[in-house]
């Protein structure tokens, strides 16, 4: 899936990648292929991202937003 | 002719004067090419923002299947209401020394009160606020008006943390009904050599200001004018989509980040233009002082050969008479 995490700052991840894990408002999930479309709110924490070499990822995050759309598409953005 | 210590002195001050302007125009050069970057940076996060905002207001339309706004509560930031106050904020820079960057903002908001004033022969519909960034606005609008807010310091680069506040007073002011609508007037960055005054209406929110904010962070000719074309919004048939806790809760949220995210770009740019005026007034300062120098050169050498021909007349001329 392809991924990318924007912030106003920079470019922080944009790339394939295996999985996703964050803190949404309504709870903790990990995002994998194909999941359906969804939108939501993320909370303070921290994303883990494993990207297509399984290489881990952290972001740390105090607010922002999450959209998965149809063909495994995600983008995040976030306020560091 | 003017004696030789003078026109030395003079030159020499010209020549330090010179080199001072030469000096800024080279750091006003780089700072403007960092502030580009900076905005350019930030472009991603604005298109991918904005497409959150068009998803949702498409969904806002066929949630429930109702294609009527009426059944979901638009956040306030998002309605338009009846106008009866309104916040004017210029931007400026702080420092000086920039050309005709702060004249010209200034002047478009003159004109721009001038209109209002005719448009409306009761003043009291207009009502404004003033809020000034940059100190520049600030000695302006304290001279002739009653300032509400000024901000300091956003100048050179601003960052998100120094933009926060503007935007918190904003949204704040406008949810407590302070003001009914933010116009900012600050200046668009069009090219290096061009800038001209930029008039945006920030609040309400509106989807099309904001992305023409977002859109116009390139200039049109010169470095970095080759991203124009990657206009990136997806105009992709409406998916359906799941929204956590619920689309109000997540356009509640999202709305006071564009808010800022417009701000931020705003002033991003009035940054670039500043720079980018300084460069050029710079550039015309050290153009000057060169030749200014080298008139004064001329002049200098001059004055030397004069005074050399006047003495030898006098030794030849005592020695004539000598004779």
């Amino acid at each position: 899936m392809k991924l990318s995490v924007y912030s106003l700052k920079k470019v922080l991840f944009d790339g394939d990648a295996e999985s996703v894990n964050c803190q949404t408002t309504s709870g903790e999930i990990t995002i994998l292929n194909n999941h359906r479309p969804l939108i939501s709110g993320l909370k303070k924490g921290t994303i883990e991202i494993i990207d297509k070499e399984k290489k881990e990822h952290y972001i740390p995050v105090s607010a922002g937003f999450l959209e998965v759309s149809s063909g495994s598409r995600i983008k995040l953005i976030v306020e560091a | 002719m003017e004696s030789l210590q003078n026109i030395k002195r003079r030159a020499k001050s010209v020549k330090n004067i010179g080199q001072i302007t030469k000096a800024m125009e080279l750091v006003a050069a780089t700072k403007m090419r960092r502030s580009q970057e900076i905005a350019l940076a930030s472009r991603p996060y604005a298109f991918a923002s904005l497409d959150f905002l068009a998803n949702l207001a498409r969904l806002h339309q066929n949630y429930g299947g109702q294609a009527r706004l009426g059944d979901i509560e638009i956040p306030p930031l998002l309605q338009k209401r009846e106008i009866r106050k309104t916040a004017l904020v210029l931007v400026t820079s702080d420092k000086g020394l920039a050309g005709s960057f702060n004249s010209a903002v200034i002047r478009d908001f003159e004109k721009f009160l001038k209109q209002e004033k005719t448009l409306s022969p009761n003043p009291s519909t207009l009502n404004p606020v003033f809020i000034s960034v940059g100190q520049k606005a600030a000695n302006y609008l304290q001279k002739r008006f009653t300032l509400a807010h000024k901000f300091l310091r956003a100048g050179d680069f601003t960052t998100i943390e120094e933009v926060k506040p503007i935007a918190e007073l904003l949204v704040s002011g406008y949810l407590e009904k302070k003001w009914d609508s933010v116009i900012v007037f600050s200046t668009h960055f069009r090219s290096a050599l061009r800038q001209e005054p930029l008039r945006r209406v920030a609040l309400p929110v509106d989807f099309e200001s904001i992305k023409k904010t977002a859109e116009e962070i390139i200039p049109q000719t010169g470095r970095f004018s080759e991203f124009k074309q990657s206009s990136v919004i997806s105009h992709q048939s409406s998916v359906d989509y799941l929204i956590e806790p619920s689309p109000e809760a997540v356009l509640n949220e999202l709305v006071p980040h564009l808010v800022t995210m417009q701000i931020y770009h705003l002033i991003l740019e009035a940054n670039a233009s500043e720079h980018a005026a300084r460069r050029l007034a710079m550039k015309n300062a050290s153009d000057n002082a060169d030749d200014l120098g080298s008139k004064l050169n001329l002049e200098y050498n001059k004055s030397r050969q004069a005074s050399i021909t006047r003495e030898i007349i006098e030794i030849t001329s005592g020695v004539e008479s000598l004779r």
